[in-house]
């Protein structure tokens, strides 16, 4: 009898196989290619092409659509599609991509393009003003993501097929929007021919103008998605370059790090600082870059204990910058004013320091410190994300020895945030910690975004209101259009009062990215421009 | 309704205990019908086993000595303060050696304090999560076996639900949706752990509640309570004791993968779950960061296993025939 | 029979409601604003409105509640906050690797945990049986994923003797493409007769289902032996001892198949448990399973996607709990009148 119930267990395993089998078959990893635009620009190199490999630790897409894509897929997307100028990291200079040349009017308020002739998108349509036209317009229409860096445009003007005019409501400095890491792609918006273009894209196709193109797309599997060589590209495919592009999606460290020892991915965008010295020591390529990428201790200047400004200064003095830095053995730089390093608005020698004594004496002024009345301040941050805990942790060791005692709370960022924006102001932290970083390489959305006041807080997270820092903020970009040397000094001005007089933040370091490249492959440039990029088409596979 | 055969059922065929570890799985069975026992011959019996499995007596040697490591911490730790916020950036990571026998981590804190004082956080937790489950578990099945009809099946039904989730589970999902912190991971692990205390009490509960002398007791006018008290609780104190011990291991376990998650206690609190996440990259490179506290995680969750396996073979009368 | 097995399926659809009320409510209690999630870090108010009217945030709970219910029926499981596709896809697609991995789990956990357990029981008392009891043990007491790290360095990243991670080298897609059919990758390599995916896959499952068996492995083990004990104590096993088999024989041809019973409804209960256990495994070996996908879930407070998965496993757990119970029923006469 028992038997018999092995044998009915074995017989519906059995039957549920053959269920299953008889739904038919589809071969895997060719799904997407099938229905793939068709009069696309030719056959795709042969698979035994060069395979670039990059290993990512979070899903590569989540949004398809160039208009509001504002997520991972940016090292995907910017070797789909191309915009029309693109930051160059070691001129600090904007430089041509699919526009040649550019210039602006006197008042900064008048723009004219010109485009690349012969370029075509990926769906065979050639590229042409008009086209342009339609995809920004289509992105500022959407109003998703990063569209805002389209916000002054009063009107788009195809003044002919390669010359591209926009007239501007307020001056911007149009060429360095344009180069924006997100929003700022050229489409063919006509892709989708009479269907709906959002669905088109959802469905894991491109219209780009890039030197790739989408070849399959696997939701949910290790390698999510993989690019092929796009022939009618407008570069051309003289000489060794990469064919093919994979994501493969690679959670953890340590996992990723043995994968690249052993040559099965090429790029980690970034390790831990032992692993990084072990990739190192063991012969593969790696490189150091700072990022544009820093973090911020917003302190609470509007309520809760750090509403005195001698206790925020007293904060400001008991992180220990150095030992902080030294602790991130090469994940983080010491910061240097609010703006980081290769934007402008950047000042040097502006390093903080650790000073107990000042913080002690600045304690005891306000009554607090060791002997005075203890004080609790609360401080939120990102949940896992080991270099924020190490601030946490080292920073709560400190203040104990000042008497202070600092509660620490690591949360997913929808709690943290909608904590931090808590109408109670009796809710709100004393102090937050997040990361920021421009969506175009200029420093003003630090100060436009989380410092400039604002009714409902939104990232202003030090609650600031003070209204000449606000007026100068506004006048911010007008200035970096028409007036360069006026712009920097107002840049440095808003540092010191924000940082030294207000002492309304902190900035602990700016993140280092630590790559790891599999030995062999050349010409690889770290652009933080495109955080975690790499552009395959300028790398050289190794022999 | 789980795949646990209800405990009141009268004609149970005497199935084999289940293994500890999986007490959190099959739920206990068929511990119900006894009466308290004198505790000379509770000991006696206890001896006896300790002698006849050498197991159960090293699993309680061990839990001893963890115990004593907990509550010592302050004490033996080599380095106290390094169990709470000190740290010492310009030690980090170093191996171990007569300064640090188990090395230093990330910000130069000494592993071995750290492993000493996780070994409170950890035995904390599980003696909270178990008491909260305890108490509420035994609280409602008493009033479920004692009260019988709606309230029972209303109360049965829900432990149901609740026992649909595998433990680590519905603690994950409410760890998740609660902010991390202790008094997170004590409310999350007992309320997955709390069915199994009801069911068990019901049990006994109901099969106390139909006997002559408490019919009698009941006719003579013995308020409720009174009866619950003199007759329901002592009946199910030993099955609820084992099954405490055998649960123990498991909310160990767990209390630890919730913290490796990244969801459970945080720093500077030290817990070996927390640990461990927190050094798992860099295993490859520095491997004391993670090995040791495992090793806790892996030697205390094992000394429980066992002792709890020991005390039901001890005091359960199947498993006194082997 | 009929009445047994109209009262068990009443059960089970009531625990089933029951299951996806407390989802409901666990996911409820979440403190950020779920519209957050979905519209993005630095999402304007008006988006932020748009995603609370998308979600149907702003309806009353009990209407939320049966909506949440009707929609699950009808299989729209929600959309992920983190990849922006529907739930229910996304568990189809992360579902099948999991099994892959747990069904070898269970094989390996099977293989390893039913002999020690006859051999355990064979020398009850012994140092065999001390021995068996001893691993066994430590193989429950292990937590996984501090076991799934150590092995993973040691075996792939020292000795080299298996991959580090994934589910199979995936250059094999071009030179060998995978027919798939039931999208579990080595039942589809082994119908298709696609030995390259075949050997790969299973050469890159070794590591995790080794780690994800070792729990199994141990309550299977100790669950053998101690049916094994109780059964040759029966008469009829006494009886076959006095007739003059041998010791291993009469456990093997006597004691082991009526135990069978127990261990099978066993293994079907640690089924779901190895699951949940996978996901702290799954992780560490990069396997494209439901693990990874509640991981990055967790990551994100992704509530829909992280109640599907609560829901998925509880459903599976409840499922497989009736299987085994009509089964047992319809073998079984006596489990009928409980």
């Amino acid at each position: 009898m028992r038997w018999q119930r092995c044998l009915l267990a074995a017989g519906t395993a059995a039957a549920l196989a053959l269920a299953a089998a008889c739904g038919g078959g589809q071969v895997r990893g060719a799904g997407d290619r099938s229905s793939a635009p068709s009069g696309a620009g030719g056959a795709a190199p042969p698979a035994t092409g060069t395979t670039f490999v990059y290993a990512p630790n979070l899903d590569v897409v989540t949004d398809w659509d160039p208009a509001s894509s504002y997520s991972n897929e940016i090292v995907a997307m910017q070797n789909i599609y191309e915009s029309l100028t693109k930051y160059n990291i070691r001129t600090q200079k904007v430089e041509p991509r699919l526009a040649t040349a550019w210039e602006s009017s006197k008042d900064g308020k008048t723009w004219t393009f010109t485009l690349r002739e012969g370029v075509r998108f990926h769906t065979g349509k050639p590229l042409t003003a008009e086209a342009a036209k339609d995809a920004i317009q289509r992105t500022k229409d959407k109003g998703a993501g990063a569209a805002y860096i389209w916000d002054s445009i009063k009107k788009i003007k195809a003044k002919d097929d390669l010359t591209l005019e926009f007239k501007l409501k307020y001056p911007a400095p149009l060429d360095l929007l344009a180069s924006a890491d997100f929003a700022a792609y050229i489409y063919d918006t006509a892709a989708a021919g009479s269907g709906d273009l959002e669905k088109w894209f959802a469905e894991g196709r491109d219209a780009g103008t890039g030197p790739y193109t989408v070849d399959s797309w696997q939701k949910g599997k290790e390698v999510e998605l993989s690019l092929t060589a796009f022939d009618g590209y407008w570069g051309g495919w003289q000489g060794a370059k990469f064919t093919r592009v994979e994501f493969r999606v690679t959670p953890e460290l340590t996992t990723a790090a043995q994968l690249v020892q052993r040559g099965e991915v090429s790029f980690v965008p970034r390790l831990n600082p032992q692993l990084f010295a072990q990739a190192a020591a063991q012969g593969a390529q790696t490189t150091q870059a700072p990022s544009f990428q820093n973090l911020l201790a917003l302190f609470n200047t509007e309520s809760g204990p750090l509403k005195d400004e001698r206790l925020r200064k007293a904060v400001q003095q008991a992180i220990d910058y150095d030992g902080l830095v030294a602790a991130l053995k090469g994940a983080g730089v010491a910061a240097s004013g609010l703006v980081p390093q290769g934007l402008f608005g950047h000042v040097a020698g502006r390093t903080p320091k650790q000073d107990l004594a000042g913080a002690e004496a600045l304690l005891k002024e306000a009554g607090h410190g060791p002997g005075g009345k203890p004080l609790t301040l609360t401080m939120t941050y990102a949940q896992g994300d080991a270099d924020q805990q190490l601030l946490a942790t080292l920073l709560s060791s400190t203040l104990s020895t000042l008497n202070v005692k600092l509660e620490a709370e690591p949360l997913q960022w929808t709690t943290q945030w909608d904590r931090g924006k808590s109408a109670d102001t009796g809710k709100r932290q004393d102090i937050f910690v997040m990361y920021w970083y421009p969506d175009y390489a200029d420093a003003y959305s630090w100060f436009a975004n989380v410092f400039r006041s604002s009714d409902t807080p939104s990232f202003n997270l030090t609650y600031l209101k003070d209204d000449t820092f606000d007026e100068a903020v506004d006048k911010l970009n007008e200035l970096a259009a028409v007036d360069k040397e006026a712009a920097l000094t107002s840049y440095a001005d808003l540092q010191t009062r924000l940082i030294d007089e207000l002492a309304a933040v902190a900035v602990p370091y700016v993140m280092n990215y630590q790559r790891v490249l599999a030995g062999g492959i050349g010409g690889y440039v770290d652009n933080p421009a495109y955080p975690n990029v790499v552009f395959v088409y300028d790398l050289t596979p190794g022999a | 309704m789980t795949a646990s055969p209800e405990p009141a059922g009268p004609a149970e065929p005497a199935g084999p205990a289940e293994p500890a570890g999986l007490a959190g799985l099959a739920g206990p069975t068929g511990l119900g019908r006894r009466p308290a026992r004198p505790l000379r011959l509770l000991l006696r019996r206890l001896l006896r086993t300790a002698r006849a499995d050498v197991l159960a007596a090293a699993g309680a040697v061990l839990l001893l000595a963890i115990v004593a490591c907990a509550l010592l911490a302050p004490w033996i730790a080599p380095y106290p303060e390094d169990g709470g916020t000190a740290t010492h950036p310009t030690e980090a990571l170093l191996p171990p050696s007569a300064d640090h026998w188990f090395g230093t981590d990330q910000v130069g804190r000494d592993i071995l304090s750290r492993v000493l004082f996780g070994a409170r956080t950890s035995l904390f937790i599980a003696v909270a999560v178990l008491g909260l489950a305890a108490a509420a578990g035994v609280t409602l099945g008493v009033v479920a076996g004692y009260a019988g009809g709606w309230i029972r099946d209303v109360i049965m039904r829900v432990t149901d639900v609740f026992l649909a989730f595998p433990a680590l589970l519905l603690s994950l999902a409410l760890a998740v949706v609660l902010q991390p912190s202790v008094t997170t991971v004590v409310v999350a692990l007992a309320a997955t752990w709390w069915p199994w205390y009801a069911r068990l009490t019901a049990s006994v509960a109901q099969s106390v509640a139909t006997r002559g002398y408490v019919d009698a007791a009941r006719c003579l006018g013995v308020p409720a309570p009174l009866i619950v008290f003199r007759h329901v609780l002592p009946n199910s104190a030993t099955p609820v004791a084992v099954q405490l011990s055998l649960d123990a291991g498991g909310v160990i376990l767990t209390s630890a993968a919730l913290s490796y998650l990244g969801i459970g206690v945080h720093d500077p609190t030290a817990e070996w779950g927390l640990m461990v996440q927190q050094g798992q990259t860099l295993f490859t490179t520095d491997w004391w960061v993670v090995t040791f506290p495992g090793l806790a995680i892996l030697v205390t969750a094992f000394a429980f296993n066992v002792l709890g396996e020991g005390l039901r073979q001890a005091l359960d009368p199947r498993g006194a025939t082997r | 029979m009929l009445r047994y097995l109209t009262r068990r399926l009443g059960q089970a659809v009531l625990v089933v409601a029951g299951v996806v009320t407390l989802t409901f409510t666990v996911m409820r209690l979440v403190p950020g604003d779920p519209a957050v999630a979905f519209a993005g870090p630095r999402a304007t108010p008006a988006e932020l409105a748009a995603a609370r009217e998308r979600f149907g945030l702003d309806d009353p709970l009990w209407t939320q509640l049966w909506n949440y219910a009707r929609d699950l029926a009808g299989g729209d499981w929600g959309t992920s906050l983190h990849t922006r596709q529907p739930v229910a896809r996304d568990l189809t697609l992360a579902f099948p690797a999991s099994l892959e991995l747990v069904g070898a789990a269970l094989v390996v956990a099977v293989a390893a945990g039913v002999p020690l357990g006859v051999l355990a029981a064979r020398f009850k008392a012994g140092l065999p049986d001390l021995s068996v009891r001893f691993t066994s043990m430590l193989a429950v007491s292990v937590p996984v994923f501090w076991l799934a790290l150590v092995v993973q360095t040691v075996f792939a990243g020292n000795l080299g003797w298996f991959p580090v991670a994934g589910e199979y080298d995936s250059s094999l897609d071009r030179t060998s493409p995978l027919t798939v059919y039931t999208d579990i990758t080595i039942v589809d390599a082994l119908i298709t007769g696609n030995w390259p995916v075949f050997t790969s896959t299973l050469w890159h499952l070794a590591l995790p289902a080794l780690v994800v068996a070792a729990y199994p492995a141990g309550v299977i083990a100790q669950m053998t032996r101690a049916a094994l004990i109780e059964e040759s104590g029966q008469d009829h096993v006494r009886l076959s001892r006095a007739l003059g088999f041998g010791r291993t024989a009469v456990l093997v041809r006597f004691a082991l198949r009526p135990a069978a019973g127990p261990v099978l409804s066993l293994i079907a209960l640690v089924f779901a448990y190895a699951i949940v256990n996978g996901f702290l495994v799954e992780a560490v070996f990069n396997w494209p399973g439901l693990g990874r996908y509640a991981a990055a879930s967790i990551r994100s407070l992704d509530t829909p996607a992280i109640a599907g998965v609560t829901l998925l496993v509880a459903l599976l757990y409840v499922g497989s709990n009736l299987l085994v119970d009509l089964v047992q029923g319809v073998l079984d006469p006596r489990v009928r009148t409980r």
